[in-house]
Formats: structure tokens, C-alpha cells, sequence
């Protein structure tokens, strides 16, 4: 098991605050949150406190002159993640090790958060190996084209458990439950033809 | 923040509003001013706590209602669930089949892979209506059928018999597939949808399915936690009614 991580996430607006949530569970990994909406006086203590090992932080909430609370020696080196859009000055990028651009697309936002999981050493993709492994995808390409577990065990001359264990680490890796959400994954990821589907 | 009548209805929106649909329900439509929730229910001829708890589950997911479900009269809650079918089948289904459709046309998706979605969202919104109309034909009618014997003082002991044959709990079907369908849908938008960089019109897909998704949650958390113990009241009652009756012959 991965430590779970803390986020502390600082931003005035609800929505921007929820939107991140919904995007934090998303990408996977396990986490405990704290939110603060207003500005902070004593975000130091807050900090010292809590010891969060990601910082979400929108610049308007940081108190003017402040420094954002490092101490490496004491092993306490949380990631600052500045909560922008665009138009914000240079100067204001520059106090924080990431910036998430609220104005940039999905992919653009994913693409940020997934690199500071992996710095952060979370990234699931490190623990546990989330493509499919051969077997998974033969099995995987026999249910999208509609074979019952039945069918596929006598296929390929294994137990229907065994059909079923594998079935559940494919939805657990792809996040993909239905036959026929599996099947469309199957036609997107090129692993079958739609032409074959329709010919069964 | 739990929602109380005190509250001006404008409030209600800045808190949350994701209820904005929910109002819609209970037929009541922007232009507040500054009236409070009470004064609103009264001027629509609302059940002033019936709404409150309703809003509630609806704002909280975990908000768990107990206080006032005997006053509640169950009729008022099929009104309401069938309200919310209705934003479903006529409206909210629909607006997401629309943008699938149009979604060529932004060029944000090939044709393969956008017929591939349309015909996944076909299949969820066959699944869909389909346990829908089952609940409409079958477990709604059953439940006012229930009520209305129940409230009648004059019902005879063969048609509390008849009615006492059935019980709400044969009609609790899981509705996984169904959720499982849509859960699926936005991980395939979300990881696997190959899209250019022009995408606006899939973002409001994906948003438009979360929202209905918790508008689905928050339904199937209507019908577990406030209509299911209403029946199971008014079955117990049913039963105590014909043990009462046999006595006295």
C-alpha cells in the first residue's frame, strides 16, 4: 500500500474547488483533502499541522510578502501547486514548483495532475501495472466480441474462475464494468474490428 | 450546510445550483426575490418539510432523512420521482443524444468512434427507459393502490387481502447494469476517446453525464430511504388492520 496522500487545497471558488475533486478522484489515487476558501494569516501553522504533501493553492489566498513554508532538512518538502489562469505575472509563477492553468483544457489539466502523482512516487502506474497482460487481453478481445465465460474457458481450456478472476482485473485496470463498454474499448484500442462484431 | 426554511430561495441557488432542477420538479421557477423557502412552498401549496428533505438528500448525498417520513404521504413522493423521470427521458437524455450527434461536426471525434458512442448511449437509454417504465407500471401504481386502500375506512377485508399479497420489497431491483452503463461511459470519454484538441462539445457531454448521474443517484436515494419506509409503514399498518378485522369476527 501507498501512504495516502494529503492535499490541502486553497481556492475561493466552490466550483473550482469541487471541479478539482471531481478531477483528484478521477485520476485514481487514494486521498484525504482539506479545503480553505478564505485567505489565510497563519498558513504556516495550518501547515504544520496538517504536514500535506500536495499544496493547491490559488495566488490571490497567499498573504502579500509571504514565503510559502519549505524546511527540506526536517523532511518536510510539500509540492506547491499554483492554481492560476492565464494573465498571471511571472513573478507569482515562479513561488510554486507546479502550476495547474485553470483556463487549459481536460487533457492539459490530467496531464499536469498525473505528473506531479508521479513525482509524488503515487502514481498507480508504479505500484501496480495497469495494462492488460496478454492472457487479460485475449480474454478481453473473446468478451467483446460476445463470448459468454462458458465459451471462453472451454476456448482456451481454463476453468470459468479463472475466466472470472481475469475479468475482474480487466475492469479494475480499465475501469470498464459492461460487455459492451468492454467492447467498445476493444474497437477504440484496435484489438477487434467493428466489421466483427457485426458479423457474430 | 443544511438547507432550512429560513432560507431565501435565491440563497438556496448560490449554495447549490445543481438544485435548480430539482425546484423545477415542485413547479417552482426563477424570480425569487427575496422570499424565503417557506414563503415559496406556501405560495406553491407545498409540504413544507416534504421539500426540505427532498432539497436535502438532493445537497447533501449524505444527509441521511428521518424526522418527518410519516407525514409524508407517498403519493406526494411518486409525484415527485415521476417528475424526475420526466427530466430524464424528455430532457436530459435527449440534450446528451443531441451533443452526440452534433459532435462530428466540431470535428472534435472521427465518425467510427462517434457512431461506436452513439450506439453505447443507445443502449444505456434503452436500459434505462426500460426500468423506468417497469417502475411506472408496476411498483408506483402498486404503492398508491396501497395508500388509497389504506386510506379508505370503508375498504373491506378482500380488498385489504388483495393488496396485502404484494409487498414493496419483491419490486427492489438492482439497478446495476443500468448504473454500470453510464459509469462505463465516462471512463471511455474520460481515458479512451481519442479527440483533438477541440473538444468543448465533449467536455459538456461529460459534464452533462455526471450531472445526470448524480441526479440518478439522488433518485435511487429517494426510493431507499424516504419511499421504501413509507411502504413498509403502510404495510405493517395493513397487517395490523387485518389482524384487527379477523379478531373481531
Amino acid at each position: 500500500m501507498y501512504n495516502r496522500l494529503c492535499i490541502l487545497l486553497i481556492e475561493p471558488s466552490f466550483l473550482i474547488r469541487e471541479g478539482l475533486k471531481t478531477m483528484l478522484s478521477n485520476l485514481g489515487n487514494p486521498y484525504r483533502l482539506e479545503e480553505i476558501d478564505t485567505p489565510l494569516d497563519d498558513l504556516e501553522k495550518l501547515i504544520n499541522r496538517l504536514h500535506p504533501t500536495l499544496i493547491m493553492i490559488n495566488p490571490l489566498l497567499i498573504p502579500k510578502m509571504i514565503t510559502l513554508p519549505r524546511d527540506p532538512e526536517s523532511n518536510f518538502n510539500p509540492i506547491y501547486i499554483g492554481l492560476i489562469s492565464n494573465g498571471v505575472s511571472t513573478k507569482t509563477k515562479s513561488k510554486f514548483d507546479n502550476l495547474l492553468n485553470l483556463d487549459g483544457d481536460r487533457h492539459e489539466l490530467f496531464k499536469t495532475m498525473e505528473k506531479v502523482m508521479q513525482q509524488l512516487g503515487t502514481s498507480q502506474t508504479e505500484t501496480d501495472n495497469y495494462t492488460l497482460s496478454e492472457r487479460e487481453l485475449s480474454i478481453l478481445k473473446l468478451v467483446a466480441l460476445g463470448n459468454t465465460n462458458n465459451e471462453i474457458a472451454d476456448r482456451l481450456f481454463i476453468s470459468t474462475h479463472t475466466v472470472m478472476t481475469h475479468r475482474k482485473n480487466i475492469t479494475r485496470k480499465l475501469g470498464i464494468k459492461t460487455v459492451s463498454g468492454l467492447t467498445v474499448y476493444a474497437i477504440l484500442n484496435q484489438h477487434i474490428k467493428m466489421e466483427e462484431i457485426q458479423g457474430s | 450546510m443544511r438547507i432550512n426554511k429560513d432560507m431565501k430561495m435565491a440563497e438556496v441557488i448560490h449554495l447549490n445550483h445543481h438544485l435548480l432542477p430539482v425546484l423545477n420538479r415542485f413547479d417552482i421557477h426563477l424570480g425569487f426575490g427575496e422570499r424565503s423557502v417557506e414563503t415559496v412552498c406556501r405560495d406553491h401549496a407545498l409540504n413544507i418539510d416534504f421539500f426540505l428533505e427532498i432539497v436535502n438528500t438532493f445537497h447533501d448525498p449524505s444527509y441521511f432523512p428521518v424526522r418527518h417520513l410519516q407525514s409524508f404521504k407517498a403519493s406526494m413522493l411518486i409525484d415527485y420521482l415521476q417528475k424526475t423521470h420526466a427530466y430524464y427521458l424528455d430532457f436530459k437524455i435527449p440534450e446528451i443524444r443531441q451533443n452526440i450527434r452534433q459532435i462530428t461536426q466540431e470535428g472534435s471525434l472521427q465518425n467510427s468512434h462517434k457512431k461506436l458512442l452513439e450506439d453505447f448511449f443507445d443502449s444505456y437509454q434503452h436500459e434505462l427507459t426500460t426500468h423506468i417504465n417497469k417502475e411506472e407500471q408496476r411498483v408506483y401504481p402498486y404503492v398508491i393502490s396501497l395508500e388509497n386502500t389504506l386510506d379508505n375506512p370503508a375498504s373491506t377485508v378482500k380488498e385489504l387481502q388483495e393488496i396485502g399479497r404484494y409487498s414493496i420489497l419483491e419490486y427492489e431491483e438492482d439497478h446495476d447494469d443500468v448504473e454500470a452503463k453510464l459509469f462505463d461511459l465516462k471512463n471511455i470519454i474520460i481515458k479512451y476517446l481519442p479527440t483533438s484538441k477541440n473538444n468543448k462539445l465533449l467536455n459538456v457531454i461529460l459534464h452533462d453525464i455526471f450531472e445526470l448521474e448524480r441526479d440518478l443517484n439522488n433518485h435511487g436515494h429517494i426510493e431507499d430511504l424516504i419511499l421504501v419506509p413509507i411502504v413498509e409503514n403502510m404495510e405493517k399498518a395493513l397487517r395490523a388492520r387485518l389482524n384487527k378485522l379477523s379478531a373481531n369476527v
